[in-house]
């Protein structure tokens, strides 16, 4: 477990639940025919998430630092699939589905593995193909399908 | 109508020749689901949904509902059948609720006893699977009959001790388990308020105002994060697969376990309506139950039977007993049920007590297709079980930008928004860091799915007192609920003060 995480978190939570507490103030405190508005909730949410914040942020302190080991963590595939993962997401309505789905599928199963060009190819292709054949074909679904200069 | 015949037009429901392809894809994939060491039910389940809510877009809205619950509830019980087989040949469990049975089970194979390992865990799940459905039967009208007496103030203790027994026992830290718990409830205040039509927390933001979809939040955190913890965390293991030689047990195998497939049924069962408590939980005891009663108890884990029909009949047990809260009270018990009330909620059909009586349907044909997808995985898995064992060996590389790409032509195909899948992806890297951190994930999605209904319960509770808070201490249930919900979030903290090792489900 690591300790920094834990207090980082715990002063993140504390700031969520001041927020809350800050924002459901300015909500309506009443609604008709109820003393009971839509501020209460989310208040008394606030409030507990603070409360509990602060005991995180104690319990860091009580814990005994335990020499946790350290793994190796991959994170050039991680940051490439991620990264990938957003492209893909803010082209898809654009360059369409069929596209991005297919780019974005070799380009991780390249970065997983490099190699074997013609399987990622055709696995990318394959997918891609498929699923927006089934979904907009049979089951008349609407999904962007081409870029949209094409169109 | 008596229960037989609601059980009768449940059976007709499910017997419709597209619930039958529902139930049999929904248990072939969750047998996948539980070979796979990557996906547990949990991100099996909601990665489903999506897909199966475009599958069934062409049925009016109450059949879809059930032919979707079918199929999802197969994947949630037939990934407990698929958890044992690796469990036994290679030694990794699919499934967290399959980790017992490798104590067992894997000695097992070792010895060449692999074949009757595996079918013993197959019938025992199927009798498990069979005992629970009939005491579902059994108990849902009575309970549901109960629950219709609860007025606000009893629900909203209800579903506060829902949450804090799956906040209680969700992981290291109660504390955590609490805070991802207001979490949910918080995200699930987002949007505009039920009752007064006031925006809440949308900022002008009009993606906002329809609130933060549940969908989303769950496909993100549990399969984009699952699938996040892979890629970082790759580990180079491969073990040779077990050979599998006979696949009938002997009569005196099938002696031997005959007393823990029926104690494990029992004490599964009970374990599962228990909320918090799920399948990893059942497991565990009823293991234990076995060892302690045994009169041999040094054969267990060097390779006894009934070390490996016990737990995994316990943990098909315990997830049709999971379904009973979700089915007549509303509140389900783990992450995994949570998940399915979602996907229930998505089709407009609201679990609980007025379930059995507005959609009959959906509950018998539910209750009738659990009992069919049962005999459907007995039948799958005894000859299939080799096939299944290969699963395993789908290459990674393949595998998981696959399920990245599933988990958002998903949500874009039900919620068609570039923002929704911002907010997927930005899901997927929190619940890797939030779980790595052992933040639980279950009691954040549990909070964001009864959120709405606890608010709602609260202010009509309170609405009708005009805001005395004191109704939900003087209303004998509800005081019992409270009272529970306290000891549930108390007794932890003192049994952890004594120095006693408090027993926590890792699972959903």
């Amino acid at each position: 477990m690591d300790i920094k995480f834990d207090r980082c978190a715990a002063v993140v939570f504390l700031a969520v639940g001041l927020l809350s507490v800050i924002g459901s103030r300015g909500i309506a405190s009443s609604s008709y025919g109820s003393v009971v508005g839509p501020d209460i909730f989310p208040l008394f949410l606030g409030i507990l998430l603070m409360i509990l914040a602060i005991r995180l942020f104690y319990e860091t302190f009580q814990v005994s630092r335990s020499a946790g080991k350290k793994e190796k963590l991959r994170y050039k595939p991680f940051f490439i699939i991620f990264i990938a993962t957003l492209l893909y997401i803010l082209t898809l309505e654009t360059i369409g589905y069929v596209i991005t789905t297919f780019v974005f599928l070799f380009i991780c199963f390249q970065t997983m593995e490099k190699g074997k060009w013609v399987t990622s190819l055709i696995i990318s292709a394959g997918f891609s193909g498929v699923i927006y054949f089934l979904f907009v074909n049979v089951l008349k679904g609407t999904l962007p399908g081409w870029p949209i200069w094409f169109s | 109508m008596t229960t037989i015949e609601y059980l009768m037009n449940g059976f007709g429901t499910a017997l419709i020749w597209y619930n039958l392809l529902f139930a049999f894809v929904g248990v072939l994939i969750g047998t996948a689901v539980g070979v796979l060491p990557g996906i547990g039910p949990m991100s099996g389940v909601a990665l489903l949904i999506p897909v199966t809510a475009t599958i069934t877009g062409g049925l009016p809205p109450e059949q879809a509902a059930t032919s979707a619950i079918i199929l999802l509830a197969g994947v949630y019980y037939g990934a407990m059948y698929g958890g044992s087989t690796t469990s036994i040949l290679l030694n990794t469990p699919g499934e967290s609720s399959s980790v017992v049975t490798t104590l067992d089970g894997y000695q097992m194979a070792k010895k060449g006893r692999a074949g009757s390992a595996l079918s013993i865990a197959a019938i025992g799940s199927f009798v498990g699977g069979a005992v629970t459905i009939i005491a579902m039967v059994l108990l849902a009208e009575p309970l549901s009959n109960i629950a219709l007496k609860f007025g606000p103030a009893e629900y909203f203790s209800l579903m506060l001790l829902g949450l804090a027994a799956v906040s209680g026992l969700a992981g290291k830290s109660v504390t955590k388990a609490l805070m991802m718990t207001i979490c949910g409830l918080l995200i699930g205040t987002i949007g505009i308020d039920n009752v007064s039509g006031i925006a809440r927390f949308t900022f002008d933001i009009p993606w906002l105002y329809q609130g933060i979809e549940f969908l989303t939040i769950a496909v993100g955190l549990f399969a984009l994060g699952e699938v996040f913890k892979t890629i970082l965390e790759k580990e180079e293991e491969e073990e040779d697969i077990a050979k599998i030689n006979n696949l009938l047990p002997s009569k005196s195998e099938l002696k031997e376990s005959a007393g823990p497939i029926a104690r494990g049924s029992i004490l599964g069962f009970f374990i599962g309506i228990l909320p918090g408590a799920g399948a990893t939980l059942a497991s565990f005891f009823s293991y234990l139950t076995e060892k302690r009663i045994s009169k041999t108890p040094e054969k267990f884990g060097t390779g006894t039977i009934a070390g490996v029909a016990a737990p995994e009949t316990a943990n098909n047990a315990a997830s049709g007993g999971a379904m009973i809260p979700l089915l007549t009270l509303g509140i389900p018990g783990s992450g995994t049920t949570a998940i399915l009330m979602g996907a229930l909620m998505m089709y407009n059909v609201q679990p609980g007590p007025l379930l059995f009586d507005e959609h009959p349907d959906v509950a018998w044909g539910l209750i009738a297709s659990m009992f069919i997808g049962n005999i459907m995985l007995l039948i799958l898995n005894l000859p299939l079980v080799k096939v299944f064992a290969k699963i395993i060996l789908t290459p990674k590389k393949y595998l998981l930008p696959i399920i990245i790409a599933i988990s958002i032509f998903g949500v874009y195909a039900v919620q068609v928004s570039t923002y929704d899948l911002l907010l997927l992806l930005a899901c997927g890297g929190l619940g890797y860091f939030l779980s790595k951190n052992d933040y639980p994930i279950a009691p954040l999605v549990l909070g964001l799915v009864l959120g709405p209904m606890i608010e709602n319960n609260m202010r009509r509770a309170l609405t009708i007192t005009d805001g005395d808070y004191s109704i939900f201490f003087t209303r004998p249930l509800s005081l019992t609920f409270l009272i529970i919900t306290a000891l549930w979030l108390l007794i932890p903290v003192f049994m952890k003060m004594k120095g006693k090792k408090v027993i926590i489900n890792v699972e959903g």
